[in-house]
């Protein structure tokens, strides 16, 4: 990103209408299927061990911090509900978020990066093939796809956690604990927090293929779209969440926590 | 051989940003022959390379193929142009993720939708046969040597049996054995196929192998054009250095 009023506001410009040609290209046929269930596979599927490892030891983590401050009110038996509000409003789609932007925005950002500087993406187009369909569209799709999933699972590995903690903590059963995590959850607790990680997915795909697609300066280009990839991303999503809260507080007044 | 234009550049300019790369060129090839292009690193070899097959564009001028201007061609005709073209570029460019016969089917897929699977598989096989990789096809790019990487990506570009094949540095990273058993194939290529090429070189004994007529390159100009013989009598100080060396 340059440093000059000028350069920003043309890498502004440059990064959305990148942004918008990547969903009209979306909807627009011929639909590379193959190669957008292979990019589900790679940024998805791939992604679950650290999602399950990250979920289960957050859980831990804050059960273990929660039951600390609320045993000195008697009130540990909110452990489970609060557990459940953090995951599926806040804990589970930001972390889901910045877990997936380091490790797919980076991937991303040197694959593209990297294909660029040998010419592979020149053997693409030489071909009359749409590289930007193939290489680009299927990947911020997937990504769009692929982080209301990872979140779901990130929500449940984090109950687990939680669970696991409480039953170390205090006995406490499976069934006790999961019917004390859900009775204070709506819908809307569930499903509109998990939808905005879609926005998150935009924008990580988004980002890493921009970086990944334009950059062409041999290695340190590709180490510089790797880590530009990551921090923008990450940056994007924490002051996208803010405005999705908003939005999620203002379309269900009273029902969103 | 017939006396039919394969390559016609008129007038073709080039700059990115301030850099003038290429200024007022103008060249033929005829259908059938070889032409390498020599100079300089910077001179805007690789570039006119890639705008002969449209990868970039020119800002003045035309460059046709077999006689229609690319420049002013819509996507469709582009394909069907391009169709006719193998490019093998200075790095191979081969696509990591795939293996050596799935990157030789990449274009079979593309161009011939028709063709079954099986006559996908002969293609493939039939062509890395003619590359000596015949057991190498289920290996990795990452696998593979310079000189196999180049021979693979040599057999991709032919896979559609292109009239006009572009070679970008086809001996540069490579030892002398290598290069010569890669300018050997592209020898065979232009004997037996009949295949018109353009070769961006470096290496004035590769070009005196293979081509039928010379282009020098200097600071965006075609500073010489001619057969080896013609240019060793050139006055001009680039061209008298460079075919020197032979």
């Amino acid at each position: 990103m340059s440093s000059t009023p000028t350069g920003f506001f043309s890498f502004v410009g440059g990064l959305s209408r990148f942004g918008a040609r990547s969903l009209v290209s979306a909807v627009t046929p011929p639909y590379e299927w193959r190669f957008f269930l292979i990019q589900i596979e790679v940024l998805g599927w791939r992604s679950l061990p650290l999602i399950a490892a990250a979920g289960l030891a957050l859980g831990v983590v804050t059960a273990l911090h929660t039951r600390g401050t609320l045993v000195s009110f008697g009130a540990e038996a909110l452990i489970p509900s609060l557990q459940s509000a953090s995951f599926f409003n806040e804990l589970g789609p930001l972390v889901t978020g910045l877990l997936i932007s380091g490790r797919v925005g980076a991937g991303i950002g040197a694959e593209l990066s990297n294909m660029r500087g040998t010419e592979q993406i020149d053997a693409i187009e030489a071909m009359s093939a749409d590289s930007f369909k193939s290489l680009v569209v299927t990947r911020v799709l997937a990504c769009i796809v692929v982080l209301p999933m990872l979140t779901v699972f990130m929500d449940f590995s984090g109950l687990l956690g939680g669970f696991f903690s409480e039953h170390m903590a205090s006995n406490i059963s499976l069934q006790l604990y999961m019917q004390r995590a859900f009775s204070t959850v709506s819908w809307v607790n569930f499903i509109a927090p998990t939808l905005k990680t879609c926005v998150f997915g935009f924008i990580i795909g988004a980002v890493s293929c921009y970086y990944g697609y334009t950059i062409d300066e041999g290695s340190a280009g590709v180490r510089r779209a790797a880590t530009s990839s990551v921090v923008l991303s990450s940056l994007l999503v924490i002051i996208s969440d803010v405005f999705l809260v908003k939005l999620i507080f203002f379309l269900f007044p009273g029902k969103a926590l | 051989m017939s006396d039919k234009l394969a390559v016609e550049f008129k007038n073709v300019s080039k700059s990115f940003g301030d850099r003038k790369v290429l200024q007022d060129v103008s060249f033929q090839i005829e259908d059938g022959k070889a032409l390498c292009i020599l100079g300089r690193s910077g001179t805007g070899k690789s570039v006119t390379l890639k705008l002969m097959i449209r990868l970039l564009r020119p800002d003045n001028g035309s460059v046709s193929i077999e006689t229609e201007d690319i420049d002013r061609l819509p996507e469709k005709d582009l394909s069907r142009v391009r169709r006719k073209i193998g490019f093998l570029f200075q790095s191979a460019a081969l696509f990591d993720s795939f293996t050596v016969a799935d990157n030789l089917a990449v274009p079979l897929r593309h161009f011939e939708r028709n063709m079954s699977a099986a006559e996908v598989q002969n293609t493939v096989e039939e062509l890395l046969a003619q590359v000596g990789l015949e057991n190498d096809k289920d290996k990795l790019p990452g696998e593979l040597s310079g000189g196999m990487r180049k021979r693979v990506g040599l057999a991709r570009a032919l896979i559609l049996k292109p009239t006009l094949l572009l070679v970008d540095e086809p001996s540069s990273g490579l030892d002398p054995i290598t290069a010569g058993e890669i300018d050997a194939l592209l020898l065979k290529v232009k004997q037996e196929r009949h295949t018109t090429l353009v070769i961006v070189t470096h290496d004035v004994r590769e070009a005196h192998k293979i081509a039928d007529t010379l282009a020098v390159l200097d600071q965006g100009c075609v500073v010489g054009y001619g057969t080896l013989e013609e240019l060793k009598g050139s006055e001009n100080e680039v061209v008298r250095q460079l075919i020197g060396e032979s």
